[in-house]
């Protein structure tokens, strides 16, 4: 009895500490994955044919063998504001390497004002004009920004919720570059597998 | 008392005030990692209290007082947002014919800026804050009852990120009655005429 009386309080470091664990965990899931649910990372990323705002239409997987950033944002959005310059400076720097940054306005406004806002932030990629369906294929896109960091072919590597350090978001994009296109990977399989 | 007696007494004391700095402990771990993971991508909805029924004289104007509420970690626009892409906080009522919606008092926003945007001020309203409006039954009106229907449209943010616009609606009940009789002047007599 005094035993456990003497134990308790290191029992309850124990719980505090346990409980506080868990929070943490739990809170830095939802962080990265709390939305898009049905979408893990090595998911291969939905595809989607959407209208830019130069009136072209784009479908994503036409952006197969490049490293993609997909970044849903919208005109109200305030740390969407503060990510676009960084995102114009990856399209600068890793652009030559395969770098392919995509946003998607996931907002009411007009293109115009959608145009005037992109061009204001000296956007130097393409904006899509966002539809709720391709929203809803990435998980509802509940909460702007949200980027999600797809490999050369295809697949997932990050999803980035709300407002990230910009060096968190040069690691994710230097991973995908750093990924193989479908193709050159069944080639090396090839190459590798003996017959 | 003897030695091992005060010693025992100094343990027990001692024991005691651990335990309670322990419990102050854990209560502070659990909050404080319970409020970091609701804050966290979960759109926040704002709540109005019940209005008191409202009793509105025929032909004057009766201010009436809507109080909101934001959840603690979460803040909307003003009503005059400092930028034009930002969307503001507006009522819109949608009264009873002959019901005329007088002017509508937003609070100031206060000034403030975020981790996401360090160096610009936003205008934001935080916490509780209340909209006033005038109701002006018209002279037409019947005494009685009527509820007024509305909807608060707001666009919340938190700190990392911002959620798409919502609505909220409103309602409260206003009593109509008659204005006070006013005082009959004496009819305008012809004046006499002597001839």
């Amino acid at each position: 009895m005094e035993n456990s009386v003497k134990r308790s309080p290191l029992v309850l470091v124990i719980v505090a500490f346990v409980v506080a664990l868990m929070l943490y965990v739990g809170y830095h899931k939802a962080r990265g994955a709390g939305f898009a649910s049905h979408l893990t990372t090595s998911s291969i990323a939905p595809d989607f044919t959407l209208e830019s705002l130069d009136g072209r239409s784009m479908r994503l997987s036409d952006l197969r063998g490049k490293a993609v950033l997909l970044n849903f944002w919208a005109t109200w959005c305030g740390p969407c504001k503060i990510e676009m310059p960084w995102f114009v400076d990856f399209q600068k720097q890793y652009g030559s390497q395969g770098l392919q940054i995509v946003g998607v306005a996931m907002d009411d406004a007009s293109k115009a004002d959608i145009a005037k806002f992109a061009k204001d932030m000296g956007v130097n990629y393409p904006i899509l004009i966002g539809k709720e369906s391709v929203g809803d294929q990435y998980g509802g896109v509940p909460a702007l920004p949200e980027s999600f960091v797809i490999s050369r072919d295809g697949k997932i590597i990050d999803k980035i919720i709300g407002l990230r350090g910009k060096a968190e978001i040069e690691e994710s994009i230097k991973k995908a570059l750093d990924t193989q296109p479908a193709s050159s990977q069944a080639s090396a399989s090839t190459k590798v597998a003996p017959e | 008392m003897t030695a091992d007696q005060m010693k025992t007494e100094i343990l027990k004391t001692a024991g005691m005030k651990l335990h309670g700095f322990l419990a102050l402990f854990i209560i502070f771990l659990t909050a404080a990692s319970v409020s970091s993971a609701q804050t966290l991508g979960k759109a926040p909805t704002l709540t109005v209290a019940a209005v008191p029924l409202v009793t509105a004289q025929r032909t004057r104007q009766t201010m009436v007082s809507l109080n909101f509420r934001i959840p603690a970690g979460y803040h909307i626009n003003s009503n005059t947002p400092k930028s034009e892409f930002l969307i503001p906080t507006a009522l819109k009522m949608d009264l009873p014919t002959d019901i005329i919606l007088g002017k509508i008092e937003y609070p100031a926003g206060e000034d403030a800026s975020f981790p996401f945007s360090p160096d610009e001020k936003l205008s934001v309203y935080s916490g509780d804050f209340s909209i006033a409006l005038g109701v002006h039954p018209l002279k037409s009106v019947v005494p009685g009852k009527y509820v007024m229907h509305g909807v608060l449209r707001y666009q919340a943010c938190d700190n990392a990120a911002c959620y798409p616009p919502k609505t909220l609606p409103v309602s409260f009940e206003v009593k109509v009655v008659r204005e006070p009789a006013e005082h009959k002047a004496n009819p305008a007599q012809s004046p006499h005429v002597h001839n």
